[in-house]
Order: C-alpha cells, then sequence, then structure tokens
C-alpha cells in the first residue's frame, strides 16, 4: 500500500459522504428496530423453523399443479394485455408521433401507474371486482403500462427522425408511419422488455395471488396461516422451479430473438 | 395493399400469420380456463365507478389526527435505505466471491453463485413469512426481506459486471509487481465503482416500492397503515394513504435520480 498520507488525501473527499451516510443508516436502523442482538436471535429462530418445515409434504405436490398454472397464467395474461396497452400508451407519450398535450395526459398516466406498487391497484380491485383471477390480470396488466409504457415511450423518442421523416414524405398517413416505421425498429426492444416484465409477473403473482388472485400465492399463505408447514414447504419448492423454469425460459427466448433477429 | 393482392401471401406473411393466430387460440384458452373474460372490465365498470365513489373524497383528517402517520413514512423509508444499503454491501461481497477475476477458487465460486440463485428463485412472500416469524411483525422484518430481495437481484447482476470489467489494466499493473488486491483495488473497483452505485441508486427507489407492499404482509410502514385501512373497509383514509404512496414514490425517484446525476455525471469516483 502507499503511504498514508497519499492516501488520506485520496479518500479525504469521500468522509463526509460516508459520515452522514452512516448517521442516517443509524437513524433508520433505529426507527426500525433493528438491532444485532434481534438478528441473532432472530436469525436462530428462523433457521430453526426452516428445520422445522422439512419434510415437505410430497403427496401435496399434485394438489399444487393446478394452482402453479394459474398463477402462471394469470402472469402470462397480465403480461400479453399489459404489453398491448403499454404499445398504446407508449405511441401517445411518445414526443415525435403525438402531439404535446396527448403526450402529456400519457406520460402524466404512466407516471401515475408507476408510482403505486401492484399490490396496492390489486386490493382496490379486489374491493371492486371481488376475489379471483381478473383482479390479477387487470393488475398485473396495469403494472406492466408503468415499466414497458415508459421503456418504450423512450425508445420511439430516440428512434432515428429521418426514417420516420421519409416515410411521411411518401405521403404515409400517421397509422402507416407507426405501422412500418415504428414497429418494425422498436420490436426488438418490446420484446426483450415483455420477457423482463414477465419474469417479474410471475413473482408479483404469486404475491397477489396470497392477497385473493388466488394460484399457488393463495395455497402458501393459506398453508401457513393454517400452520401446515410442510405443506407450505411444498408450495415454495413448486414456486421456486416456477421462477427458476420462467428465468430459464426467458433467457433462452432471448437469445433466439436476438440470435435469428427474426422480427426485423 | 391493392398491389399485394395478386400475388400470393408472402413467406413472410404466412409466418406471421401462423403466429399471430397461435397467441389468439392460446391466449382465448388461457382466459377460458382462468374464467377472465376482458370485456368484463367494460360491462363491470359500475363496480369500479362505484369504488371510486366510495373512495373520493380523500379523508385527509385522518392522517393528522393519527400523529403515528409521519412515523410510518420514515419506517418505510428507512427500510428501503436499510434494505438498500446493507443489501447492496452484500451483495458487492457475493460479487467478488463469485466473479471468475476476484475469486481464483472454482468450488468458492460454484458455493457462492449456487447460494445467489438461491436466494433470487426464494419467493418474497416466503420470506416475508419466514422473517415475520423469526423477528416478529414490523419494520425490522421488512427490513430483512428487503436485504434478501437485493442481495438475490444484485448479486448476479454485480458478478456479470466484475467479470465483464476490462482485463487489460489488471495485467498490466499484475505485471509490475502488483497484488491481487492492489489488482482489485485500482483496476477493477474503479471500473465497477459507477454501474454498481447506479444499480443501487435505482434499487434504492424499486426498495422503497416494495417496501410499502411487504407493509401489507405484516413488514409495517405505511402499507401496514394501509392495509388496516383496508381491512376495516375506510375507503376514504385509503385513498389519503394511496396519495401519500404515490407522493413518496414520486420523491424517492427524484432523489434518486438527482444522485445519480450528481455523483455519476462529473466522474467524480475515478
Amino acid at each position: 500500500m502507499t503511504s498514508s498520507k497519499y492516501s488520506f488525501k485520496r479518500y479525504r473527499k469521500l468522509i463526509i459522504p460516508v459520515i452522514s451516510l452512516l448517521v442516517v443508516a443509524e437513524g433508520a436502523a433505529i426507527v426500525c428496530g433493528a438491532t444485532f442482538d434481534k438478528l441473532f436471535t432472530g436469525l436462530t429462530r428462523g433457521f430453526s423453523f426452516l428445520a422445522y418445515m422439512f419434510p415437505p409434504q410430497w403427496n401435496a405436490f399434485s394438489e399444487m399443479v393446478e394452482p402453479a398454472l394459474q398463477t402462471i397464467l394469470i402472469a402470462f395474461l397480465g403480461t400479453i394485455f399489459g404489453t398491448i396497452m403499454s404499445v398504446f400508451f407508449a405511441i401517445l407519450a411518445a414526443s415525435n408521433i403525438s402531439n404535446k398535450w396527448v403526450r402529456f395526459i400519457a406520460r402524466f398516466l404512466i407516471g401515475l401507474e408507476r408510482s403505486v406498487p401492484e399490490i396496492v391497484i390489486i386490493l382496490l380491485l379486489i374491493a371492486a371486482f371481488g376475489l379471483g383471477a381478473m383482479s390479477g390480470v387487470v393488475a398485473l396488466a396495469l403494472g406492466c403500462i408503468g415499466m414497458i409504457g415508459k421503456l418504450l415511450a423512450d425508445t420511439i423518442e430516440e428512434l432515428d427522425s429521418t426514417m420516420l421523416e421519409s416515410i411521411e414524405s411518401v405521403g404515409a398517413n400517421k397509422f402507416q408511419v407507426i405501422n412500418f416505421g415504428i414497429m418494425p425498429q422498436i420490436m426488438p426492444n418490446l420484446i426483450s422488455y415483455t420477457l423482463f416484465r414477465f419474469e417479474i409477473n410471475i413473482r408479483l403473482s404469486v404475491l397477489l395471488g396470497a392477497v385473493g388472485a388466488g394460484g399457488i400465492g393463495y395455497e402458501l399463505d393459506y398453508s401457513f396461516s393454517m400452520l401446515q408447514y410442510h405443506r407450505a414447504l411444498t408450495a415454495v419448492i413448486v414456486i421456486m422451479i416456477m421462477v427458476f423454469g420462467t428465468e430459464q425460459l426467458s433467457s433462452v427466448l432471448r437469445k433466439k430473438f436476438a440470435g435469428e433477429g427474426v422480427l426485423k | 395493399m391493392t398491389n399485394m393482392d395478386i400475388t400470393l401471401p408472402s413467406k413472410k406473411f404466412k409466418h406471421k400469420a401462423t403466429i399471430f393466430s397461435v397467441a389468439a387460440i392460446v391466449v382465448t384458452v388461457a382466459c377460458i380456463y382462468i374464467n377472465f373474460n376482458p370485456l368484463a372490465i367494460i360491462t363491470e365498470f359500475h363496480f369500479i365507478r362505484d369504488l371510486l365513489a366510495e373512495m373520493f373524497p380523500p379523508n385527509y383528517q385522518s392522517l393528522t389526527e393519527n400523529s403515528s402517520t409521519g412515523y410510518a413514512i420514515l419506517q418505510t423509508l428507512s427500510m428501503a435505505l436499510l434494505g438498500t444499503l446493507y443489501g447492496g454491501i452484500i451483495a458487492i461481497l457475493l460479487a467478488f466471491l463469485s466473479a471468475p477475476n476476484t475469486m481464483p477458487y472454482k468450488f468458492v465460486r460454484l458455493m457462492v453463485q449456487a447460494i445467489v440463485s438461491l436466494i433470487r428463485v426464494m419467493p418474497t412472500l416466503v420470506v416475508v413469512l419466514i422473517f415475520v416469524i423469526a423477528v416478529g411483525p414490523g419494520a425490522f422484518a421488512g427490513m430483512l426481506t428487503l436485504v434478501f430481495t437485493i442481495i438475490g437481484t444484485f448479486g448476479k447482476l454485480f458478478a456479470d459486471v466484475i467479470e465483464n470489467a476490462e482485463q487489460s489494466p489488471g495485467e498490466a499493473i499484475y505485471s509490475v509487481g502488483a497484488s491481487r488486491l492492489q489488482v482489485i483495488r485500482y483496476s477493477i473497483v474503479p471500473q465497477i465503482l459507477p454501474p454498481l452505485i447506479a444499480s443501487l441508486l435505482y434499487s434504492f427507489d424499486v426498495s422503497m416500492r416494495t417496501a410499502i407492499s411487504l407493509g401489507i404482509f405484516g413488514g409495517g410502514g405505511i402499507g401496514f397503515k394501509f392495509q388496516l385501512a383496508k381491512s376495516v373497509l375506510h375507503y376514504k383514509d385509503m385513498t389519503a394513504y394511496i396519495s401519500i404512496i404515490i407522493v413518496l414514490v414520486v420523491l424517492t425517484e427524484k432523489l434518486s435520480d438527482y444522485l445519480r446525476r450528481r455523483i455519476l455525471g462529473e466522474g467524480k469516483l475515478r
């Protein structure tokens, strides 16, 4: 290591940020009631609880297949409908296609959606439509708008304007510009965002299941509250397989689409 | 389109048509299976209208007469901050242990990678339920869950960042006698610091949203307040909490954007 004098000079400008971060973190720890003491007792209790959950209830696996399928389908439909809506919103929110006021309103709606967590949306939808898959699908679809809509709108705004102008100059109307000028260009991004969102939606779909969308999340929450921990562990294993599977599938699809460039 | 009608549909068109119809069939079957009718949104829209009529105007008085609202907001913020901070630190350490250019032993690398993947596929719902059992409901359980989630999300990402760092500067200083630690400090750290800090700042506003959701499952903070208002069907209070949540999320997003620009904009970290 270099001499201490040199080191001090080098790191001097970091002192104030680091100290303020430590102070803030300490304050936050007090607010959260986070102490090492609690952490260690909690960890030992957590591990003994985990050990208590073993072994999984093997014969419950067959009962878990249908809820798992339901969760996957909720995520799938939420992603599909959400993507369609987000494309629509993204086009309305891009400055190079829509006019100023439409853009402002669309951006505002996207931003509003982004700042409300999906779980809050689903609680409201459940209050309106009652428990069931429908609330889950709608909540996930709305959730897509906030993320995919914003990313796509930014992508569209960054497109090369000469191409759009050249299509317009030979007499294309707005719809044709969108169909032939914009869609082919944003397709690769759209697919990669959709796959990414699908991974998120699978996780969310499990979470939403617990508050009333049904599916494997409900099974898990139910087993926990009925103190059937072995059954809960079965549900956990199924969820982990599901999440892992989706991740692998999405990375395979991503590579396939990126490699072939089929969609251009 | 008229001049295309005289030729047979092109191969590309057939390809697209097949994909489209298969997708349409799959979506329809899935809709029927889980009993979801997209049109129900329109036909049953009056339910939403009724709900909105119940929710407005928001009852802001419930926030002021109940003095713990400010504390709940503070709790949510602290959860997000500590979760990102500790989760980020652990994720960085694990990333160094699982990248081939910083960890020479393959066995350790594989072990750490396996642990990170296990944490990543662990559903948040399970993690929060277990931590609520382990440390009791409240902000601490929420914070520990966030630490877990952040490790899962960023452990692998950071490892990839470290792995993709440019090798030649490290080789250059290694060849003039730098130790392995010095290579990490003077070649890898300066390269990976900007993307790491950018992702951690981004993850702060993601954790903010997660922190709110975790509150609903017993993680404390503003989400818990919202859940309480919801369980007694005080819709006007719920609207007040939702507006607070929106303001909070927007502000943290702006703050994280500002900090990102401030810290990374001028290359101060090198």
